[in-house]
């Protein structure tokens, strides 16, 4: 099987990657930041030339975000996602741009509702937010509820304002 | 033409031509928008009702709102809301126009509407059916008989109110404004 001997070609190049396969077709590796990179060329190498998306989770209580590249082949069922952790507090990473071009509005996206910072990337300009002015809105220390009752609900309605 | 309203029409020929034939903005708003094509489609034809979708904002005398309205799509439906010629009706459809909806805790999306663009009729839903649409139609041509559908007068007489909870939520706006501000008084 395909996933039997990407893992096994993984596990002697990168030996301390942790490897997940214990479901059919999904492959989970997780690999530290400095050879995250490194991970990806080797799979697009080996013919896997479909970035499917990049997520970020964030891991508040361990002060981390981890990174989540999910790759896949456009005939084959096998999807592989590639999970790495960054630290919190000095939020940079290098950009997976040289590698699929794609990548350049997931990171977009993740630059402006977490507040990554991604080298390599020329485009990290807002995609959704208007006038923003507050933390970044998907981290879980921003209040939700508070943002909204400070911005939208201070307003009066025209009869409450004459 | 019915033999009971022949004399509005010889009285007030321009009110009831007006009434008859609403023009919309084909500005497809929020997720609302899936249930315009069915309206305005032959299944449930809103030209039986005189409404049709006008090529440009500057045609137009009505204007739906349909769903959510997040802070990107506000400045695209005030530009839009300033062009149109008066008179000019709007219409918001669902619920999150009318105190935030499914979106009341969101940081993105306005929670009443009647703060930034003066708004005629709400239909309530998530989203309306074409019936109720068509409903809201009708409720809105006895508006206009009574003289009671007055949202352009009233942005234009409190623009001052309009223009700064405008810019309370977009920051500084790009376009001049549209009435003369700090003349009352």
């Amino acid at each position: 099987m395909m996933g039997k001997e990407i893992e096994r070609e993984i596990k002697i190049l990168f030996s301390d990657a942790v490897i997940d396969s214990t479901e059919k077709n999904r492959l989970k590796i997780r690999i530290k930041k400095d050879l995250a990179i490194y991970l990806l060329e080797f799979l697009k190498s080996r013919g896997f030339n479909y970035l499917v998306a990049i997520s970020c989770v964030d891991w508040i209580k361990e002060g981390e975000f981890e990174l989540v590249y999910q790759i896949g082949k456009i005939d084959d069922p096998l999807r592989i996602m590639v999970k790495t952790r960054i630290s919190r507090d000095r939020a940079e990473f290098k950009s997976a741009i040289n590698v699929y071009k794609n990548a350049q509005t997931y990171e977009r996206e993740i630059h402006e509702l977490f507040g990554i910072r991604f080298e390599g990337n020329p485009r990290l300009i807002p995609l959704f937010l208007e006038n923003w002015n507050d933390i970044p809105p998907f981290r879980k220390d921003f209040d939700t509820r508070k943002y909204v009752k400070e911005t939208f609900e201070g307003i009066p309605t025209l009869e409450e304002s004459k | 033409m019915d033999r009971n309203q022949l004399s509005k029409w010889i009285k007030q020929p321009g009110k009831m031509g007006h009434k008859y034939s609403l023009w919309a903005v084909y500005f497809c708003t929020g997720c609302g928008i899936i249930e315009v094509p069915p309206v305005i489609t032959s299944r449930w034809d809103a030209e039986r009702f005189g409404v049709m979708a006008a090529p440009s904002p500057r045609h137009a005398n009505l204007f739906m709102i349909t769903g959510y309205v997040s802070l990107k799509t506000l400045k695209a439906i005030i530009r839009t809301y300033e062009l149109m010629p008066e008179p000019k009706y709007t219409v918001a459809f669902g619920s999150c126009p009318i105190n935030g909806g499914m979106y009341w805790d969101s940081y993105n999306t306005i929670k009443h509407l009647d703060k930034y663009i003066p708004i005629d009729g709400w239909i309530a839903g998530c989203m309306p059916r074409p019936e109720a649409i068509f409903i809201g139609v009708t409720k809105l041509w006895m508006m206009i008989e009574k003289g009671a559908a007055t949202g352009y007068v009233r942005y234009r007489e409190n623009y001052e109110y309009y223009r700064k909870n405008q810019e309370k939520v977009l920051g500084k706006l790009e376009w001049p404004p549209l009435y003369p501000l700090g003349e009352k008084g």
